[in-house]
């Protein structure tokens, strides 16, 4: 398992997806997966940053391993800011009135659409999604 | 991430080739820009044949490019939008605010 621990600001976005895409480079991962791969990670880490804990600072722990049969990853991400289910919503309306009249909640609809399973979880004082995704 | 505009002018149209990522680092300043030129040109064509990703933060620029272009009557437009982009338009919704041309 790979760890990587990082202050949530939005400064280190590149550093979080980096942590995983290098390894899917290195395993001949299609350009595609690798795309949905980096846009849920830069979705869930957003919204650490944004939420997790402001007005305060605070950080953010990804792990990553790969799994085999059917050969697949998973990431995980970890804060201990306000405990947060982001799965809990019903998922976002996307009809045009609905596009316009918000500007946001789009990313954990994106999230839970690019993986294959996505689950919440709090545990020690820590929120913990896991993102699955088959490679 | 990093991302390179190229404008080519033709009277009342512009049309714009983009190339590369909108993501949460540089979607402020992309939309900025996108919503300088819906300002400047009846008909706004987004030529997306490189622009290779485009995160829920990058969605705000466009939301806000259309809501722009729609109170002048304007018209947004899109082309060649590669399939990781059509994506992330489709599953959103946003399919609905450009014509795809």
């Amino acid at each position: 398992m790979e760890r990587l621990l990082i202050p949530a600001k939005i400064d280190y976005l590149d550093e979080v997806t980096g942590f995983v895409e290098r390894y899917l480079d290195e395993s001949g991962c299609p350009e595609k997966t690798k795309l949905q791969i980096r846009l849920a990670m830069e979705e869930v880490f957003v919204n650490i940053v944004s939420y997790a804990y402001a007005p305060e600072d605070g950080e953010a722990e990804v792990r990553f391993e790969t799994l085999n049969e059917p050969f697949s990853i998973r990431i995980q991400f970890m804060d201990s800011g306000k405990q947060f289910d982001p799965l809990a919503k019903e998922d976002s309306d996307t009809s045009e009135e609905a596009i316009l009249s918000r500007p946001g909640g789009m990313g954990i609809l994106l999230v839970k659409s690019v993986m294959d399973d996505v689950q919440y979880s709090y545990s020690g004082g820590k929120n913990i999604l896991t993102l699955y995704k088959k490679l | 991430m990093s991302m390179d505009l190229n404008l080519i002018k033709r009277g009342t149209e512009g049309e714009l080739k983009m190339n590369g990522y909108i993501d949460a680092s540089n979607a402020a300043e992309i939309e900025k820009i996108i919503v300088d030129l819906v300002a400047q040109f009846d008909t706004l064509i987004l030529d997306m044949e490189k622009l290779e990703y485009v995160s829920s933060a990058g969605l705000r620029a466009f939301r806000h490019a259309y809501m722009d272009m729609r109170q002048k009557h304007g018209l947004l437009e899109a082309k060649n939008v590669s399939s990781s982009v059509m994506e992330v338009f489709e599953i959103t919704g946003f399919t609905r605010l450009f014509k795809f041309i």
